[in-house]
């Protein structure tokens, strides 16, 4: 049965969620259409985690207006979402008098896109904010910061989604044709909207929904970065975000060590393009190289505290012979009425993404009559961070007014049992296994799940009824079990 | 003359045994064994060469326990040959809470002569 | 919050945790509270339902349930104080604990803590296993709580990546499950687990064991659909034209065990990097005056015989430091592996206590010797006719043998 929306948003990237959640304001029947089975499995929960301030992008680029814009809006943002960021600021190295070049240069660029604080610091200002950091001048912006980009693109979407936008996830689009009113989007798994206005933020995908609508002008060429993840043993040898001075001809920011903001380390990215759109494989060379590098960036680190190795994809326009970046497309058509598509949204693409949301809104303004709502809740309940983040006093209070709090499910990251439920029963609905460690954090520890996986399969076995065929991963077909023993 | 080289399973000393032997099949007749570190090695060996045998060990499905299942052994080495005939009865069976260790239950699976016994405690199930 | 004092703190209610709080209750402690994070005691012995404990305690091929139950029983029959389903949160150097339940969070203060949280396992993320991510990934460890707690079957046909025991017990018990294991494979030029393993659990089931060989990448997006292995070189690098797929649905990881030290470091207490546990003396103290830590969060073992003996004399240790009769010395004599050792415990003593040297060699070799020499002075000598790394050595050192010496030094000739 065909059912009616003003807008379809077809991706459940940070983009997409932004976009839904902004729209979400207004009197509009909004959705969003998302093949995996969760929202940010894709770019948006497989990179950095690091919120740009804006110091790479020529002025005048769609990207630099974006960037700053949209890590100026993080701050409210992020509180009325709990979720957690810190602004720790970011050294650009220079090793040579040519790199000194570069940070000037790129210091005027990030002036001019307004992006505030910006110093160059000689070794000895250096040394004070990073101990033993290596180089003889830095460029320090402030206004960079560290997120949990999934958490983020969760946030929003939760977010929309109690402000009243669909979500129809394991939706894969099969078919979107343009009906001169608006659009007719039908999905594998048999759903079958319209709606007046679609937005394009099929990220890695989206040049194949352009060539849906007859839009054959975009190419996404997928460029993976691999990465590895440090246990938090290290947490705290890195005070700030440490990159090298960007070389020519890079496609990326190089690799270089990131904080994330639960105590991780991360070694990576590394550069290199791959045929498929869902390729995620790390590579033997790639994480020799990275554990090369992180030896070298990082002393005392040891070959127990990897934890984890991921790779992530880039949406890039600019083919492997060119390398390099190109601009991002936040279009409009003209040609096809209605559609709005976003192309190329690689990084900062989750800084921008409440920019790009504005802009997006924008957009539809222009299509269709904006009222807002004033049944909007801009606040998701819960609060920021973990139970094991409180002091002693707290916690103890939180167990006595519930006694989940009390039982730890995830040893490693002491995640409680309270923690894992509120995840499983997460608003969107989702039912897998990696929609739990990406809600509570638990099984992304030091131990992998190799503790909390059997305890958590235990409580979706008795307080869920989960039979052994239930448990999946994250896909229909990436079940945990082959069934019962008896 | 035949020699063969064994590991002891015995104990985790895992002893490198070598045995010198004639006949094969019944009339296998032990002449020598070498590489032991304590007398049980060479009894074991005999054992092995002659009439191999091992302690099968799975679990039991129980109703109304605090755990699903309860680990099962059986009581004496059985022949090796029917190690599988054995699993086909552990895997038949089934019991009811509460369980108590060395509680007797199935009675000579596959006409052993042996005992499956529990090696758990469970206790019943409050839900 | 609720502050309670209790003379003995055990952390951790596996064959470590509960030898320690028998041994201490034993010696005359009369307050002893043991803490548990699972509801049953026991720890991992629980689901090591195969056989071959006790051999060297009892005399008698136990299974890991009626090894462990032993102890709880005598545990009870003491009637020590234990807190289950408890979780230590965090211990400091001054031997203060918050421990979680569904109770209460509460502060303890004890007089001495034994630390005894056994070991976890290295995961694919650990090792670094290249390719994809997909279902059908476990440890062996994990794979045994769903097959033998859980009544879940984790797969059908299965890859064994390392030769340890624990690997090595669950090929064996998937293949009587009903479970088509392809092979084990492992990176080193020798096995990892026990000689008899590879006996009862592999050749019994025909189950080929490959050695310097391992997998080079995983494969299968959503669930695990095969694995690419290889012929490793001395340098641990594939050997190129050695390649081929096994398809299989599961792969099982048996890596490796690593020390559980996160509360031990949270304490402010040094970790060795050759045992990944804390440095201990020969009365098994930290360098945190009263806090002691044995069994596999000290080193691993590969007998809970032995585990079961430290943590007695753990237990026993304990009491006497509540008593007043152990301290820190003025000075210690340092102990250090020379040639051949990986690593020796404890690894300085007072040379007031006999002591049991525990240690591992470096590589197999047959008919040495292992020596430990205070200079040129023979301390101890211990023959050996098969030395590997897999089989914990250990050697009984009397304290006259200690007196005047500066450092041991503990090699294989």
């Amino acid at each position: 049965m065909e059912k009616q929306y003003d807008v379809c948003i077809i991706g459940a990237g940070v983009v997409g969620n932004a976009v839904a959640r902004e729209l979400s304001r207004y009197h509009l029947r909004a959705a969003v259409v998302e093949k995996e089975s969760d929202v940010s499995m894709g770019t948006s929960s497989r990179n950095s985690g690091v919120i740009h301030s804006g110091i790479h992008y020529k002025p005048g680029t769609v990207r630099a207006q974006l960037n700053v814009q949209g890590n100026a809006m993080m701050t409210d943002l992020c509180r009325e979402l709990k979720v957690k960021i810190q602004y720790i600021g970011k050294l650009t190295i220079a090793q040579d008098e040519e790199d000194i070049q570069t940070l000037h240069s790129l210091k005027e660029q990030g002036e001019a896109n307004g992006v505030p604080g910006l110093e160059i610091l000689d070794a000895e200002q250096m040394q004070k904010i990073q101990p033993g950091v290596g180089g003889i001048k830095a460029l320090l912006s402030p206004s960079t910061g560290i997120i949990c980009p999934y958490g983020l693109a969760i946030g929003l979407a939760e977010n929309a989604h109690a402000n009243g936008v669909d979500f129809y996830l394991s939706h894969e689009v099969s078919h979107i044709s343009s009906t001169g009113q608006g659009f007719r989007v039908k999905t594998v798994a048999g759903a079958d909207l319209s709606c007046s206005v679609l937005v394009n933020a099929a990220g890695l995908y989206a040049d194949r929904l352009c060539r849906m609508l007859g839009i054959t002008e975009y190419s996404i060429y997928p460029c993976r970065g691999e990465y590895l993840i440090l246990d938090k043993r290290l947490q705290g040898s890195l005070n700030v975000l440490v990159y090298p001075a960007p070389r020519k001809g890079g496609a990326g920011l190089g690799i270089h060590l990131t904080n994330t903001v639960d105590g991780n380390i991360l070694i990576g990215p590394s550069n290199e393009y791959v045929d498929a759109a869902d390729d995620y494989a790390c590579t033997a060379q790639i994480i020799e190289l990275l554990k090369k590098e992180g030896h070298e960036l990082l002393p005392g680190l040891s070959t127990s505290d990897f934890i984890r190795n991921f790779s992530g994809l880039r949406p890039k326009q600019t083919p492997p012979e060119v390398k390099g970046f190109k601009d991002f497309v936040i279009e409009s058509r003209k040609d096809v009425p209605g559609f709005i598509n976003l192309v190329g949204i690689e990084s900062p693409g989750l800084t921008c993404s409440p920019a790009i949301a504005l802009m997006v809104r924008d957009m539809v303004a222009e299509r269709l009559p904006l009222r807002e709502k004033s049944s909007f809740v801009a606040e998701r309940p819960g609060r920021v961070g973990f139970f094991h983040e409180l002091p002693p006093n707290e916690q103890a209070e939180l167990v006595e007014q519930n006694s989940d709090y009390g039982e730890i499910v995830c040893r490693c990251e002491q995640i409680t049992k309270k923690e894992v439920l509120d995840a499983i029963q997460n608003p969107l609905g989702v039912k897998t296994v990696a929609a739990i460690k990406y809600r509570s954090r638990a099984m992304m520890g030091r131990c992998q799940g190799g503790f909390c996986l059997p305890r958590i399969v235990q409580i979706l076995q008795k307080d869920f009824g989960y039979r052994p065929e239930d448990y999946i991963l994250n896909s229909a077909g990436s079940r945990l079990f082959a069934g019962s023993v008896r | 003359m035949s020699k063969k080289e064994m590991t002891c399973i015995v104990c985790p000393n895992g002893c490198q045994l070598e045995a010198s032997f004639e006949n094969s099949g019944p009339g296998l007749q032990v002449t020598e064994i070498t590489g032991h570190l304590c007398e049980k090695g060479p009894v074991w060996a005999e054992q092995e060469l002659t009439h191999p045998v091992r302690t099968v060990i799975s679990s039991v499905q129980v109703d109304g326990g605090d755990l699903p299942l309860v680990s099962v052994r059986t009581d004496a080495p059985v022949p090796r040959n029917m190690i599988f005939d054995v699993m086909k009865a552990i895997k038949a069976a089934k019991t009811t809470a509460p369980v108590a260790i060395g509680q007797v239950l199935i009675r000579q699976p596959a006409g052993t002569g042996c005992n499956i016994i529990a090696t758990k405690n469970i206790s019943t199930r409050i839900s | 919050m609720n502050t309670i004092k209790h003379d003995v703190v055990v952390i951790g209610g596996g064959p470590a945790g509960l030898a320690a709080a028998i041994a201490a209750r034993k010696n005359g402690c009369k307050d002893v509270l043991l803490v548990e994070r699972d509801k049953r005691l026991g720890g991992i012995l629980n689901q090591c339902i195969h056989d071959g404990f006790g051999l060297h305690k009892f005399n008698e091929a136990l299974t890991g349930p009626e090894y462990v139950q032993r102890f709880i029983d005598e545990f009870n029959s003491l009637g020590i104080d234990s807190m289950l389903s408890t979780i230590v949160l965090s211990v400091d150097g001054k031997r203060n604990l918050y421990v979680s339940s569904r109770k209460s969070l509460t502060r303890i203060e004890a007089g001495a803590v034994i630390l005894s949280m056994g070991c976890r396992e290295r995961t694919a993320g650990a090792i670094s296993l290249p390719g994809t991510r997909p279902a059908g990934i476990y440890t062996a460890g994990a794979a045994q709580n769903f097959i033998n707690l859980q009544n879940i079957m984790v797969g059908k046909k299965v890859v064994i990546l390392g030769s340890g025991d624990i690997g090595m017990i669950m090929a064996r018990r998937m293949t009587l499950e009903g479970a088509k294991v392809e092979a084990v494979f492992e990176i080193l030029p020798y096995p990892s687990g026990l000689a008899r393993n590879i006996q009862q659990c592999l050749h019994d089931y025909d189950i080929p064991l490959y050695l310097s060989t391992s997998v080079i990448e995983i494969h299968g997006k959503e669930r695990v659909t095969g694995v690419t292995v290889a012929g490793i070189d001395k340098n641990f690098k594939p050997i190129s034209g050695t390649e081929r797929y096994v398809p299989c649905d599961t792969i099982l990881l048996s890596v490796g065990l690593i020390p559980e030290n996160e509360l031990t470091r949270g304490a402010g207490i040094a970790i060795e990097s050759r045992t990944s546990g804390a440095g201990v003396d020969d009365a098994f103290m930290t360098g945190v005056p009263g806090i002691f830590s044995c069994g596999n969060v000290l080193h691993v073992h590969d007998l809970v015989d032995h585990v079961s003996d430290e943590a007695s004399l753990v237990g026993e240790y304990a009491v006497r430091y509540l008593d007043g009769e152990i301290k820190t010395p003025e000075s210690y004599i340092r102990i250090e592996p020379r040639q051949g050792v990986r690593y020796v415990l404890p690894q300085k003593v007072s040379g007031m206590r006999d002591f049991t040297l525990s240690l591992r060699v470096t590589t197999p070799s047959r008919d040495r010797a292992v020596w430990v020499k205070d200079g040129d002075r023979k301390v101890a000598r211990k023959k050996l006719i098969r030395l590997h790394p897999a089989e914990m050595i250990r050697i009984n050192i009397k304290k006259e043998k200690l007196q005047g010496a500066k450092m041991l030094e503990v090699s294989v000739e």
